[in-house]
């Protein structure tokens, strides 16, 4: 379809340099993709002892304790999902309405420091999360909690993680939405003037509508993040193995600690696993689930913003 | 003239042969660089990460020191061959051994450092000031879980487990149990290295933990004193600790994969040296000299 563009174009060293870009973009993403491919046949190879060993148990087992060689991921995979709903309950009306915000309201020039004050938080070394929530954010929950009437152990809960996460991916929903916003045709926006509706009419009547597929890829891109980061959720969630609450609706984790399975990954385990064939598979079957989850996330989402620009 | 070049050439040849030998049979290999690289106890890094930047000032020694995992990423890393040299902060067992069959584990004790149960301020005001054996067994299976309970204020024990791994925990739960194997599995939030475990201590209301004795500072976490099976109470103290009466003691050791040679030698050298045994009391532990046991 590009080369339509310059079918008439004679002037060789421009067409040259398109295809020098397009053979290194093809390649560079031909090897990332071997890569990907690889490194789950790497983890899948690796995980086998304990897939064999615990067999569906290892991902449905509610027990986790390498001691008596007992896997059961099920916890980690409930508190990673706890984790990643937490941040994105509350990040992603905020960064959609930041968005809209940018995208809609404010003229070009309020914009752009705008946009850029919320994408510096984008920079920020995650460790310097983990350490801001520890130092604040997991004491603000402990005594938040215990004055809503709650009775928390500590600070470190699923909640504290939660939280802490919803401000790490703001960026990445509020920038993602705001270029969805963008690209929805201004036509579009002047055809709903005309026809008299207020312009935050028109903003909830055409600009939201049509950038839906946008703003769901930028939730799920979000929730990708989310699912893969580990050391400020390392510092708060607590680290504690095995806990599931009693029904699925329970306000338990929220004031409980737990683990998910980048906490996991990321604590000393690993280190005593190395060496023993059987936990050292757990561990890496760990890694595996987490992978097999955010490819599916971030192709779903990558998907989503095709047919959102095709459309 | 001649044949005396000759053989000076020769000589010099055969020198620098064995030079290349020595390198590549020494066991200590290098990782990256020429970097002396060293992992392990966040307990052992406050001595060891001193006595670098000593090295790195006075001998202009390139060093790199990290505290991933613990005792047991130490082991794992002299074990993989990823530094040179690591710090634990327990006995090496026969397991840890076993993991890494290939490697020639050598432990240079340089010091002992004790364990103590932590308490945070209110649980020390509310008048907990020892704990027996048995108390902290019940604990860590469950089956105390209020202050109350063992003569304190009605506060729910809000217990930090060390990560399985950490040296710390290993002297606990030999206390404890005898040995860390038979230590029963439990889920309890855990905590890493030993500024995390004091951070949350003392922020927790009910909190215990294990730490290593000298980061329990006595104002914001509390050490507190031990009861044996024979019924005597030992507090966590240095003549304590260098008699051998408290029971949750442990060296503190580098290893290396074979004998020390090349900067790894220097460092264990200057550790072991005056200068470096001075280090120790400063951070609170015994060094080599003080020990009667």
């Amino acid at each position: 379809m590009s080369n339509v563009l310059f079918q008439n174009d004679t002037r060789q060293p421009r067409r040259f340099g398109w295809g020098l870009t397009r053979a290194m973009s093809l390649s560079l993403t031909a090897f990332a993709a071997v890569v990907l491919v690889g490194m789950l046949v790497l983890f899948a190879m690796e995980s086998a002892p304990v897939l064999k060993h615990e067999g569906v148990n290892y991902v449905v087992g509610k027990t986790w304790f390498f001691r008596s060689e007992t896997f059961g991921v099920l916890p980690m995979i409930y508190g990673t999902a706890v984790v990643a709903g937490i941040a994105l309950l509350l990040a992603a009306p905020i960064g959609i309405g930041a968005a809209v915000f940018t995208a809609e309201i404010v003229p070009p020039r309020v914009r752009m420091p705008v946009k850029l004050a919320i994408e510096l938080l984008a920079g920020i070394p995650s460790v310097v999360y983990g350490l801001l929530g520890i130092l604040l954010l997991r004491n603000y929950v402990y005594d938040g909690l215990r004055a809503a009437g709650f009775d928390p152990l500590s600070g470190d809960t699923l909640l504290t993680a939660g939280l802490l996460l919803a401000v790490m991916i703001l960026p990445t929903i509020m920038t993602l939405s705001d270029d969805a916003l963008r690209s929805v045709p201004s036509m579009s926006r002047h055809a709903a003037r005309g026809l008299g509706l207020t312009h935050g009419q028109a903003i909830l009547a055409v600009s939201l509508p049509q950038a839906r597929k946008g703003l769901i890829a930028a939730i799920l891109l979000a929730f990708g993040r989310a699912l893969g980061e580990a050391i400020a959720v390392f510092l708060v969630v607590g680290r504690q193995d095995n806990q599931l609450p009693g029904s699925l609706f329970s306000l338990e984790p929220l004031i409980s600690s737990g683990q998910t399975l980048t906490s996991k990954l990321g604590g000393a385990e690993v280190n005593i696993a190395y060496g023993d064939p059987l936990h050292w598979a757990a561990v890496v079957g760990l890694g595996l689930l987490l992978l097999i989850a955010v490819t599916v996330v971030t192709l779903v989402a990558a998907w989503l913003q095709r047919e959102a620009a095709h459309a | 003239m001649y044949p005396m070049f000759r053989a000076t050439l020769i000589v010099s040849c055969l020198l620098a042969l064995a030079g290349c030998r020595k390198e590549a049979g020494s066991t200590t290999k290098p990782a990256a660089g020429s970097a002396l690289k060293i992992n392990g106890s966040t307990t052992v890094n406050l001595v060891a990460a001193e006595a670098a930047e000593i090295l790195r000032a006075e001998k202009g020694m390139n060093i790199q020191i990290d505290t991933q995992g613990g005792s047991a990423g130490g082991i794992s890393a002299i074990g993989d061959g990823l530094v040179q040299i690591g710090m634990i902060s327990k006995h090496l067992t026969d397991d840890d051994k076993k993991k890494h069959p290939k490697t020639n584990f050598k432990t240079i004790q340089i010091g002992e450092d004790a364990v103590a149960l932590i308490v945070s301020k209110d649980v020390w005001d509310g008048g907990v000031k020892s704990l027996t054996k048995q108390q902290a067994k019940d604990i860590y299976q469950g089956k105390v879980t209020n202050w109350k309970q063992v003569g304190g204020p009605d506060q729910r024990i809000a217990f930090f487990n060390k990560e399985p791994g950490r040296g710390t925990w290993e002297v606990f739960a030999h206390w404890v149990y005898g040995s860390p194997k038979k230590a029963p599995s439990v889920s309890f939030p855990e905590v890493g290295g030993n500024e995390e475990t004091r951070n949350k201590v003392a922020s927790t209301k009910g909190a215990l933990s294990q730490l290593s004795s000298s980061w329990a500072d006595q104002k914001t976490v509390f050490a507190l004193s031990l009861i044996g099976d024979d019924g005597s109470t030992v507090e966590a103290t240095e003549a304590s600790i260098a008699s051998g009466k408290y029971p949750m003691s442990r060296p503190l050791s580098l290893i290396t994969n074979g004998e020390p040679t090349g900067d790894a030698k220097v460092f264990v050298d200057f550790v072991l040296s005056e200068r470096g045994q001075a280090l120790l009391p400063k951070h609170g532990y015994l060094k080599m000299s003080q020990l009667k046991h």
